[in-house]
């Protein structure tokens, strides 16, 4: 029986190291990340391309701090489930609002087209 | 609490004791963590809302904000992310005095990060003259930051009340869950200004 637990004991003993130099190395790359983020935005691109590529920077960050630094790659499934219904929930929201309040009717009344105050007006 | 797997190491991920195998501590706080996704998220997106349509008279953004001041906050806050999972990798392997330093780390970032975000609020209220009250910007992005900066005051709170408790002899690798809930908090606060920096700051400079 000894030696199946001085395995796991060393396997766990490996791991916890790793773990260590692993937080390090993505430390670094979230650094590395903010930096590339910043010199984005002075691009000379599109602004869409500039757009899509903030948010593929931001959502790499997002994923490495909760998959690694709040340990969801070695939990449970469920505990990366329950995480991800808040998230959904929020994004879809966040999405639904920004549709519905970026139509041009949404448009506060002294950003709109004349025209068009002077028929809600009537 | 945590089960012992084999004799010696604790299985720190797995509780056998609770009915889902999750120590009750952690699914409490990612149960908690998910519904701040959603008050974060209005927030965010009454911000950006605003943004889309700013009304005449709105002070442009680009001229009030700071972005070598947010980037170094961002910094800050990275790295004391880093320290928050150290602190975690220590007590799991029942070492309290890198578990202190680490803690004390991450507590000296987090002040740092709240300096930083005092004097932003400051600099926008008296030098920029932009104001919880005077515009639509102001409203929305004080109360925003400023919850997040609620966030990480408690959890600077809970750092030193941890901090603390470790000197009193009764923390053990047997309470990591506890440090990791602290844990999982900080780094959800981090996660959340990952978004804020990218949706609330860098998007005004394109």
């Amino acid at each position: 029986m000894s030696a199946p637990a001085t395995t796991t004991h060393a396997s766990g003993h490996e791991l916890e190291q790793s773990k260590f130099w692993i937080f390090v190395q993505i430390a670094m790359l979230l650094a590395v990340i903010t930096g590339l983020e910043l010199v984005t935005v002075y691009l000379p691109f599109m602004k869409w391309i500039l757009i899509s590529a903030l948010v593929i920077l931001s959502t790499v960050k997002f994923m490495f701090v909760i998959f690694y630094f709040m340990h969801l790659r070695w939990d449970k499934a469920f505990c990366t489930i329950l995480f991800f219904i808040g998230l959904v929930l929020a994004g879809g929201t966040m999405w639904a609002l920004l549709k519905l309040f970026g139509v041009a009717d949404s448009k506060p009344l002294s950003m709109a087209e004349p025209a068009a105050v002077v028929r809600l007006a009537a | 609490m945590s089960s012992t797997a084999a004799a010696g190491t604790i299985d720190h991920h797995h509780d056998s004791t609770t009915v889902t195998g999750i120590p009750n501590k952690k699914l409490l706080m990612w149960a908690f963590l998910a519904s701040d996704c959603m008050f974060f998220g209005c927030l965010i997106s009454t911000h950006l809302i605003y943004r889309l349509h700013p009304p005449p008279g709105t002070p442009n953004a680009r001229d009030v904000f700071s972005i070598e001041l947010t980037s170094f906050s961002t910094f800050i806050l990275l790295m004391s992310s880093l320290m928050m999972a150290l602190a975690v990798n220590s007590i799991q392997k029942g070492n309290l005095k890198s578990l202190r330093w680490s803690l004390l780390t991450t507590i000296f970032f987090g002040c740092i990060f709240l300096g930083c975000q005092v004097y932003e609020f400051r600099n926008f209220v008296y030098e920029k003259h932009l104001t919880i009250t005077n515009s639509i910007l102001g409203t929305t992005f004080f109360t925003l930051t400023g919850t997040h900066g609620l966030h990480v005051l408690i959890g600077v709170i809970w750092l030193t009340g941890m901090l603390i408790y470790s000197f009193t002899g009764r923390l053990t690798e047997k309470d990591a869950i506890d440090v990791e809930s602290m844990g999982l908090y900080w780094h959800f606060v981090d996660i959340v200004w990952i978004v804020i920096f990218t949706a609330v700051y860098l998007l005004e400079y394109i």
